[in-house]
């Protein structure tokens, strides 16, 4: 390890650009960015998708494609890494600096063992007498300690898909942190994890720079996660670094336009009762009191439910044998116009829910009632009747609209399904529909790929409401979107919900996103739905432990309350750290 | 795991039936019947009758095909009307020859084209990886029978190294013993085999070096040289695996053109001579034989799929336990 002076940066990054050579000409992905990271400093990359930060990350260790033309300087302990080449490249990869990836279920070697994994990284490093001396499986097992795996002897001998998403995320800390690196690079370490997993894997990082003295620099989309544990944030957008400061400066007062508008954008949990309690946000408080109408008069109990669920049952058969339980005895009532949102970790069964409503999938046992008709018993023209009532919009928009269909005939489909036979008419609704989510005529010959992922989704949801449907499900609508794509989103779906009083199935994993549209708001954990209830009381004062850990567990873009919250967290539970 | 192999030996028992009912169906459509074909032009309607009787032709098919399940069951294949000779015992003497000859050349195969799919993959969208393309390309669009008539006139003809006929013998030692015989045999039914490994094995290769793990093996510093063999390498193997079980039939039936083009006495010749002569007993027992060959083989492909991938493994050994319980 070369030492470094108290000044000197771990990481020194000097008017760093990045093009790829494509066949259409060159492509600029990052262009003169410059930052330094010093030692025990967690230092924020962050930006939406396509702003260069996961370039730039792998730039440091020269992982780019081989179509990448990387210039400006790159100082890893004082040693310029561009200038590195294949030996000596190789014995600055993972043991200067190591790295961490987004998805825990491909970063590892699927047929090779964790411990084979680890040792190997270890051996990478070592000279050939410590090949021959060092006890690599005791050190893979404290390395697995350390990271928080239980019954690390056992886990060295199982392969990657033994392992949960969170345990590998550890692994794959462990296989970092093997050789001890004064720099971690971690490339959205937990986008792809629950949060109760992500809360786990933040703190694991914490605990490394603090014990150990480790730099991280992390690259991520997410405000909270920033507000939760980084020291200093870079703010990049189309490849350029637009600003940088201390993250509470940052927070508090944002130098950039581009900033601002970032943080704007960012749904944050509590807000909206804030904004209300103050009477300041009046047009989240219009919405409000609009649909309580809608949802306080169905409860005489006089019209039929838009969507209710009785003891519903959906198992899947598992390689195991015994079925899994996706749904486990649900019941679940939604009112004409009221917007439901269903929120839960992956694997909670929420996505199978809103299937069944669909009727996409028929419950094993247990009963789904659209508006006071079984979905069981709707065939034919009745059931084609009952499923023109019905709306939905996916998460992922490029693959849910057909690539060969120009954004007109997308939304013009349901109406030919629900045979709405003249064309002016057809037109005319499409025109209507399209300008409802505020996407302009320039569009409608236009093909979902030459959209922007926001516009496809709102075209999915122009869709979905094309035939009026009086219930709209919307699982993960904006998952898969950028937070400030996501904003005009979730502005278009709440408006639209106020016009047009459809009831919404609101299916997210985000509590902040459920937080902003929602009224009422159910929580479900494995098949099961364990709390029901208006938002604020759950979101605020939930009577289950698990709901009261989901809430602690998401992160808040505001890293002064983010400090109180985990200061709460820590004292309250200590569960599901292992997770 | 034993109880998976059962399972797909139950399996393959019904495959191997249905087949023999479909072709025994099929030849029953063909017009004419054998009679004429084993009998000759000059046969009296008389004669012919007698043939149709003596063999059960008169009788209706369901009962023609229960006669032959029956005695296919006690282990009897029925006899050549031609070569005055049981089918087993023809089967017996000429299935190991061409098992000998589909081995060697799927060996030859497998050793040619996996490197070289390999080498082309690191190498990818170099000249070299572009020529070899070429050459698999031209080399898998080659009909078994052309290439053999190329390799003859090349081999024995314009550069005399090789003799023109296989080898010819009674058992395997006798054809080992001619190795110089062997050699264009073995190549001719290689060729197509190696254009669609080599090809194979690059895409999976290919792949592999995208994925993810590849990338974590990169950033903790592991040599290139462990990471393709290490990493991407077995990883490719699975898909190559999965791919030669299901090539053992198509192995197979190159080697029976390869063995008419080079006179070699295997099962290819048989099913041949068969087929000319209308020699039904034999052309079934040789279609049986196939279906048994291709059955086993993508067995074999799946078991050592179960050897290489723990992901396999333990899916199918908690199935199998799953399938006790209930």
């Amino acid at each position: 390890m070369s030492a470094t002076s108290d000044n000197e940066p771990v990481l020194r990054v000097d008017g760093l650009s990045v093009d790829f050579r494509t066949s259409s000409g060159p492509v600029t992905a990052v262009s003169g960015v410059s930052f330094a990271v010093r030692e025990r400093e967690i230092v924020a990359v962050v930006g939406e998708s396509g702003s260069g930060k996961s370039t730039t990350a792998m730039a440091v260790l020269q992982l780019l494609a081989p179509n990448a033309h990387v210039s400006g300087g790159i100082q890893l302990l004082g040693r310029d890494v561009l200038a590195l080449r294949g030996e000596q490249l190789r014995r600055v990869r993972g043991k200067d600096a190591a790295m961490i990836f987004q998805e825990p279920m491909t970063a590892l070697n699927p047929l090779h063992t964790i411990g084979a994994q680890l040792v190997e990284a270890m051996r990478n490093h070592a000279t050939p007498q410590e090949r021959r001396s060092r006890d690599f499986r005791a050190e893979a097992v404290r390395l697995l300690h350390r990271v928080g795996i239980p019954e690390p002897e056992r886990r060295l001998r199982q392969y990657p898909h033994q392992l949960s998403g969170g345990q590998r995320q550890r692994v794959v800390i462990a296989v970092a942190l093997s050789c001890r690196p004064r720099l971690i690079i971690a490339d959205e370490p937990t986008t792809a994890l629950d949060v109760t997993v992500q809360a786990g894997i933040l703190d694991l990082l914490r605990d490394i720079r603090d014990t150990d003295g480790t730099a991280v620099l992390l690259i991520t989309h997410n405000m909270g996660v920033v507000a939760d544990i980084a020291d200093r944030v870079l703010v990049m957008r189309h490849g350029e670094l637009v600003e940088q400061a201390g993250t509470e400066r940052l927070f508090a007062a944002p130098s950039h336009d581009y900033t601002r508008a970032l943080l704007a954008a960012v749904p944050k949990l509590g807000d909206r009762d804030r904004a209300t309690d103050s009477g300041v946000d009046g047009d989240t408080k219009a919405s409000e009191v609009d649909t309580g109408n809608a949802s306080s008069e169905p409860d005489t109990g006089a019209a039929p439910a838009a969507l209710e669920l009785t003891d519903v049952v959906v198992s899947y058969a598992t390689g195991r044998g015994t079925g899994l339980r996706a749904l486990d005895r649900v019941s679940l009532r939604l009112a004409p116009g009221e917007m439901l949102g269903l929120v839960g970790e992956s694997g909670s069964g929420k996505s199978t829910l809103g299937q069944c409503a669909l009727g996409l999938i028929t419950p094993d046992a247990g009963e789904v009632r659209v508006f006071g008709t079984p979905l069981r018993r709707a065939r034919g023209r009745a059931g084609r009747a009952l499923r023109g009532q019905l709306g939905v919009v996916f998460q992922d928009p490029a693959s849910s609209l057909d690539p060969r269909m120009t954004v007109a005939q997308c939304v013009a489909e349901p109406l030919l399904v629900h045979r709405v036979r003249d064309r002016a008419e057809r037109a005319r609704r499409v025109a209507e529909l399209l300008d409802a989510v505020e996407l302009g005529s320039a569009v409608h010959h236009r093909f979902p790929h030459e959209l922007s992922g926001g516009q496809r989704q709102r075209v999915s949801l122009a869709r979905a409401l094309v035939l009026r449907p009086k219930l709209l499900v919307a699982d993960e609508p904006t998952s898969a979107l950028d937070v400030s794509v996501q904003a005009t989103v979730l502005d278009v779906l709440t408006r639209l919900h106020r016009e047009l009083g459809f009831a919404c199935l609101f299916i997210s994993h985000d509590l902040a996103v459920v937080d902003a549209v929602c009224d009422r708001v159910a929580v479900m954990r494995a098949g099961r739905i364990i709390e029901d209830g208006p938002r604020r009381d759950i979101l605020t004062n939930a009577g289950q432990e698990y709901t009261r850990q989901l809430v602690m567990s998401s992160p808040v873009p505001d890293p002064v309350r983010q400090r109180r919250r985990r200061g709460d967290r820590a004292a309250g539970t200590t569960t599901g750290a292992a997770r | 795991m034993w109880r998976v192999v059962l399972r797909r030996l139950l399996l393959a028992a019904v495959v191997v039936f249905l087949v023999s009912l479909i072709t025994f169906l099929l030849l029953h459509l063909l017009p004419g019947g054998p009679a004429r074909g084993v009998l000759g032009p000059e046969a009296t309607p008389q004669q012919i009758e007698q043939f149709n009787h003596d063999h059960g032709f008169d009788q209706p098919v369901h009962v023609q095909y229960w006669d032959y399940l029956t005695r296919l069951l006690r282990g009897d294949l029925g006899a050549s009307y031609t070569l005055n000779s049981p089918v087993g015992t023809l089967l017996a003497q000429r299935l190991p020859r061409t098992l000998l000859l589909t081995v060697a050349s799927t060996l030859l195969a497998i050793l040619v084209a996996l490197p070289l799919g390999v080498a082309q993959a690191v190498r990818r969208n170099s000249r070299f990886d572009y020529l070899a393309t070429g050459l698999t390309f031209v080399l898998y669009a080659t009909p078994v029978f052309f290439l053999s008539l190329l390799l003859i006139i090349v081999f024995t003809q314009l550069w005399p190294v090789f003799p023109a006929q296989a080898a010819q013998g009674e058992s395997i030692g006798e054809l080992l013993s001619q190795p110089r015989s062997l050699v264009l045999p073995v190549i001719a039914g290689a060729g197509a085999t190696v254009a669609a490994f080599s090809r194979y094995a690059r895409a999976s290769v290919v792949d592999n070096l995208a994925e993810d793990y590849v990338r974590t093996a990169r950033a903790k510093g592991t040599p290139e040289r462990v990471i393709l063999w290490r990493h991407v390498w077995r990883n490719s193997l699975t898909s190559v695996v999965a791919m030669l079980g299901y090539y053992v039939p198509v192995i197979f039936g190159g080697a029976l053109v390869v063995e008419s083009m080079f006179n070699y006495p295997g099962v290819g010749l048989l099913l041949w001579n068969a087929a000319r002569t209308s020699d039904y007993p034999v052309l079934l027992g040789v279609v049986l034989v196939i279906a048994v060959a291709t059955v086993v083989g993508s067995l074999l492909a799946d078991l050592a799929q179960l050897l290489i991938d723990p992901r396999v493994r333990t899916a199918q050994s908690s199935r199998a336990k799953g399938a006790g319980r209930s």
